[in-house]
């Protein structure tokens, strides 16, 4: 193996120790492990009394019987109660991590590659991939490393040559583990590999089973495929010969220890030893030690079958590793803002995501000002979204630069174009006009923010896209979420301008619940929540993502009268492909048509 | 029988000879435990009576047998499980090799609605995981020939101490199994449960994801996280009580072990200790040789769900297998204009007015409404989908390359293209340079591990997969998008001049003026012809695309 290969396993394997570390029930669950053992020693032991009591009679029988019967049901007790308390580590480690996932995922540093699709596979499925790491893996190694010697030392009282026996046994077998064990989990993690990527061609083709169906080559695909999975079950089959030795090995010597122990307690027994021991067994302590010495390799039987896990996990956690790596680094420096509407100015802006070859959007330079609607039309791809959420710190500023400039809310200031917030007149008031405000020292002067500087303008902005937050609650709070200190007044009157009247009367107003995945809500009426949010938040920045997507031309067309409406003096940003849309604009600018 | 369940009971039966000889290993290695241990019960407490009756009964005592035995079925079994495991997993790879290639066939010749609409996270999940778990279950099918040989072996042994013994051990062993499968059944809720909340999960996942602007204008982060947390503990919960059920296995397991063992030890007592012994450590191993059934079991539910999921993935009524479609020449009629063969037309209009949507229905990639298209004369929506596609060489908007070597990629648009053929489809778009410079040429390896193509270049090439298809239509969706004017005149003349060699006609969805000039006319598709384009591309309510968006 590499050693860059070996570096990365090991980092994945420190991730997964972080991740776990307050997983819990470990410990817990180990201890029920080891009463296993303790209770198979019982077992054990009520076995041997109770062939020993035989020539006595069933009543001489009965407590050593008993002795085993709740010695075996204590070990079922001890099991179930494992893997309860593994899973209650399990629950708890999956839903920590997730949060870790799920908090970087939604701060994500601009730029990173990642789509919703590996987010979403990391927070669900690679999360899900540790719960036998901290249920049963965990567990198992710890148990394993005591639980031996507890039963070794049952052994030993009962008689120190068994015991011995079973050491010997041990030594081979570790050689054996480390021999075969290492060259088997080297070939199982290539293994790993080769699936993955196997995963990753059926993953390719179906993403591009457009093109594969276009040109008819479905035939030739399956069959290319075909032949790339009998390699890998050829490969993993000569694999597996080697990983089967490892627990060959395990086996092997788990039978080795029991027919060593039985023959040498025979042969005790019958005095017939060919060498001088220092003890004499008699059918109680030679039975016992004999159902005992299975227990010896029992533990190490129950990790080698939760191995998988172990390797599922550190898969998945060299994944989670690198979605927490980019979660995004807090702002460098978070001014006050003003609610008076900037002039939002790109200067030769370029925006490039990472692993991408092409620019999404380059050299693009344009103004626009308090009270102006700025529609960004172009094919999709173009960077009409990409240079909205620029302004919010999603996507990466590459070059160029964008400054914002908020005129001095002094009244004289005030102006066609040039105003305070609608239907809110004490707006500045309500978002706290800041004093003294270090980004504003000059009163009466334009304060000039440079974006790469503050990071995002999302404190001043409100938004409207094409794929709504629905959070479950009812709609008088999804509203609300904008801006949570509004009174129900005013929640009912944005909902109103917003068109949300028809809709609030068929479900019966504000406090309709409806759950988080909409209580079918149709495309426009969630269209229409985000807008009533875009109209409560009193924010002077307007941005809008394809706002009238997805609905039919009537609803389209009402809505984007409302959308008008909420853009009077505000500065407002519009991405779109409805020509109608557009025509509400004051200023057009085709992303496509650039050179 | 669904047809994701013919495919299964062919593979089983192909493997037939795999799955037998993993069967008898199983039930080598289970005779050879409950053997092992009763033999050696029956050895020590045989050998105490004979040592406590003296040195001349213990000499008289035959030995050399058991402790041979004993030995020789430590080996065996170890043999055994060796044996076993490689002989179900190669049924089982062997089996799979097949079964997940079947699949992807099966999806792409099923209707393209049902398989374009699959997210390629989905389909992949399926194709994978799900297929993961019918594999395991395959490993698994031994199990119940190990089963029947640990209770024959046991049953013999046991009626060493008469029938009763004997019978104890079958109670024991049917109680344990109908136990078993009682939790099994009680598995299937929980098991429901986390499909359904992994499944919501994803989701409000998907849907917080997508919209992380508006998080930030409102910064409702903490609420949206709030709420993906509720799915998360839901999910957590639903696969806590799936592991809190699946423990029960482990104890009613252990109650049979333990009653199996003492109920024999007692009831051969009369036979006498040694055949006690024998009976009771008999047993023991028999309900332990149930392990693998019990586990099987606790799988069946998530098993069922995985081929319930690929039953639905493999749709029942598929296409007529691949035609030779062979079209010399064919007039196109489209939206209303008809287009002889040879003709170079452009599709304008503005964005989001259906251009795209409009090519993939010619395709057959999306359903046609008839009417739509014709080609010599014949309604579209009529013709096999072999013959509609054998008609068009396409180019997509999104170049849309398949991972492997450049000569994959344009062996994809003809396979029996050769060196010379693929090279002058390479000059044509302007990339012969490119490739040459490549240190591989046509075999090096482009995507994400290789040669880093740009954006302009995978639409190149795209471009050059198309013109190698042996179809009387070009059918190029934006070709020279992204490219500098100077290129895309090179593309522009090299096509023209192309096209006048070979005869073929051309389709093209284009804003640039370059190539627009180079069609004799020009078809306006406007959202007012609603049939084509009342839902343009983006806004046609789909299902989301994970992963290649």
């Amino acid at each position: 193996m590499s050693s860059i290969a070996k570096e990365r396993a090991q980092a994945s394997r420190a991730y997964l120790k972080a991740a776990v570390a307050d997983g819990g029930g470990v410990r817990t669950s180990t201890s029920l492990l080891l009463l296993d053992s303790v209770a198979a020693i019982g077992f054990a032991a009520g076995l041997a009394g109770g062939v020993v009591a035989v020539p006595h009679g069933v009543g001489a029988m009965l407590p050593w019987v008993l002795l085993a019967g709740v010695s075996a049901s204590g070990r079922g007790a001890c099991a179930m109660l494992a893997a309860h308390v593994g899973a209650g580590g399990a629950y708890r480690a999956k839903t920590w991590l997730r949060r870790r996932i799920v908090e970087a995922a939604l701060h994500r540093a601009p730029g990173s590659d990642a789509t919703t699709g590996t987010l979403m596979s990391a927070a669900v499925d690679e999360v899900d991939a540790i719960d036998g790491y901290v249920a049963r893996f965990l567990p198992a190694r710890m148990a394993a490393s005591i639980a031996p010697l507890i039963v070794l030392a049952a052994t030993a009282v009962a008689s120190p040559i068994a015991a011995a026996i079973l050491v010997a046994t041990f030594f081979p077998f570790l050689a054996a583990m480390i021999l075969a064990g290492g060259a088997a989990a080297d070939a199982s993690r290539r293994q790993f590999v080769a699936l993955a990527r196997l995963s990753g061609l059926f993953a390719d083709r179906i993403g591009a089973l457009p093109v594969v169906l276009a040109f008819r080559a479905e035939g030739r695909e399956a069959a290319a495929l075909g032949d790339a999975s009998e390699d890998l079950a050829r490969r993993t089959m000569q694999v597996l010969r080697i990983a089967f030795l490892s627990s060959g090995a395990l086996e092997f010597f788990a039978a080795l220890s029991v027919a060593l122990v039985a023959v040498y307690a025979g042969f005790n027994l019958l005095g017939l030893l060919p060498f001088p021991v220092p003890e004499t067994l008699d059918l109680g302590r030679a039975f016992f030690v004999l159902a005992l010495a299975p227990e010896f390799y029992a533990p190490m039987r129950r990790l080698a079958s939760a191995y998988h896990d172990r390797q599922a996990a550190e898969t998945a956690a060299e994944r989670l590793a690198d979605v927490e790596s980019a979660k995004a680094a807090p702002p460098p420096a978070v001014p006050v803002w003003s609610g008076v509407a900037p002039t939002i100015r790109f200067d030769s802006v370029s925006i490039r995501y990472d692993g991408q070859d092409c620019a999404a959007v380059s050299d693009l330079s344009f103004e626009a000002y308090p009270g102006m609607i700025v529609a960004l039309i172009g094919p999709s791809g173009s960077g009409k979204s990409s240079l909205l959420n620029l302004l919010l710190g999603i996507a990466p500023l590459s070059e160029g630069c964008i400054t914002i400039c908020t005129p001095s809310p002094l009244p004289e200031r005030e102006g066609p174009g040039v105003g305070r917030l609608p239907h809110y007149p004490s707006s500045a008031a309500k978002i706290g006009q800041p004093t003294p405000n270090p980004s504003l020292s000059g009163r009466g002067e334009d304060a000039v923010l440079d974006l790469a500087e503050i990071g995002s303008i999302a404190p001043i902005a409100a938004w409207m896209g094409q794929s709504p937050l629905i959070l479950a609650g009812t709609i008088g709070s999804n509203i609300a979420l904008a801006d949570p200190t509004a009174s129900a007044e005013r929640i009912a009157e944005v909902a109103r301008v917003a068109g949300l009247s028809p809709m609030l009367l068929a479900r019966g107003g504000l406090g309709a619940v409806i759950d988080a995945r909409g209580s079918g809500l149709s495309g426009g009426e969630r269209r229409r929540i985000a807008l009533a949010r875009a109209l409560l938040k009193p924010a002077p920045v307007l941005l809008l993502d394809e706002p009238t997507a997805h609905i039919d031309a009537d609803s389209e067309a009402r809505l984007i009268e409302a959308i008008a409406r909420a853009c009077v003096r505000r500065t407002t940003i519009i991405a779109t492909h409805s020509a109608r849309l557009a025509a509400i604009a004051d200023v057009v600018i085709d992303l496509g048509e650039r050179p | 029988m669904t047809a994701f369940d013919t495919l299964i009971a062919d593979e089983r039966r192909r493997q037939r000879r795999g799955l037998w000889r993993a069967g008898g290993y199983a039930a080598i290695v289970a005779t050879a435990s409950v053997v092992l241990l009763g033999l050696s019960g029956w050895f020590i407490t045989a050998a105490a009576v004979a040592g406590l009756a003296g040195t001349i009964a213990a000499q008289g005592f035959n030995y050399m047998l058991p402790s041979a035995g004993i030995r020789l079925l430590a080996i065996l079994r170890t043999a055994g499980r060796y044996g076993e495991r490689l002989a179900s997993h190669d049924a089982a790879f062997g089996a799979l090799a097949r079964i997940r290639p079947a699949l992807f066939l099966g999806l792409a010749r099923g209707p393209s609605d049902h398989a374009l609409a699959l997210t390629q996270g989905e389909a992949t999940a399926r194709i994978v995981q799900d297929v993961a778990v019918v594999e395991a279950q395959f490993v698994r099918l031994s199990a119940v020939p190990g089963m029947i040989a640990a209770l024959a072996s046991g049953m013999v042994l046991c009626a060493f101490g008469g029938w009763r013994p004997a019978v104890a051990l079958v109670l024991c062993l049917a109680g344990l199994l109908t136990f078993a499968t009682l939790l099994a059944r009680r598995l299937e809720a929980p098991g429901r449960e986390v499909q359904r909340a992994t499944g919501a999960l994803k989701e409000a996942f998907a849907g917080v994801a997508d919209a992380a602007a508006e998080l930030r204008c409102y910064g409702v982060e903490a609420q949206a996280m709030a709420a993906v947390d509720a799915n998360s503990r839901r999910l957590a919960e639903a696969q806590r009580a799936q592991a809190c059920a699946a423990g029960w296995f482990e104890f009613v397991q252990a109650v049979a072990l333990g009653m199996a063992g003492l109920a024999t030890l007692l009831l051969a007592a009369p036979s006498g200790a040694p055949i006690a012994a024998l009976c009771a450590l008999a047993a023991v191993m028999t309900i332990d040789g149930a392990g693998p059934v019990l586990r099987s079991l606790a799988q069946r539910s998530s098993e069922r769900e995985a081929v319930a999921r690929l039953n639905d993935l493999l749709p029942d009524i598929t296409e007529e297998g691949e035609q030779t479609a062979c079209i010399v020449a064919s007039s196109i009629g489209l939206l209303g204009t008809h287009l002889p063969p040879g003709t170079r037309v452009a599709l304008v209009g503005a964005s989001g007015t259906g251009k795209t949507t409009l090519v993939e229905r010619l395709l057959g990639l999306r359903t046609v409404e008839p009417g739509t298209a014709f080609i010599n004369g014949h309604d579209v929506a009529t013709i096999p989908l072999a013959v509609r596609r054998a008609t068009f060489g396409w180019a997509p908007q999104d170049a849309a390359l398949l991972a492997g070597t450049i000569r994959d990629t344009l062996a994809l648009g003809n396979p029996l293209s050769d060196d010379a053929v693929m090279w002058k489809a390479l000059v044509d778009v302007a990339l012969a340079d490119v490739i040459e410079a490549l240190p591989n040429g046509l075999d090096s390896w482009i995507g994400e591990h290789g040669v880093r193509l740009s954006g302009g270049e995978r639409r190149r090439l795209a471009l050059a997969r198309a013109y190698l298809a042996p179809a009387p239509w070009l059918l190029l969706d934006e070709p020279t998008e992204g490219l500098d004017a100077d290129t895309e005149r090179r593309v522009a003349g090299r096509l023209s001049a192309r096209l006048a060699r070979t005869g073929q006609g051309l389709i093209m969805v284009s804003h640039r003026p370059a190539m627009v000039a180079l069609c004799d006319r020009r078809i306006a598709v406007a959202p007012a012809s609603d049939a084509i384009v009342a839902q343009p591309t983006d806004t046609l309510p789909q299902p989301r695309r994970y992963s290649r968006d």
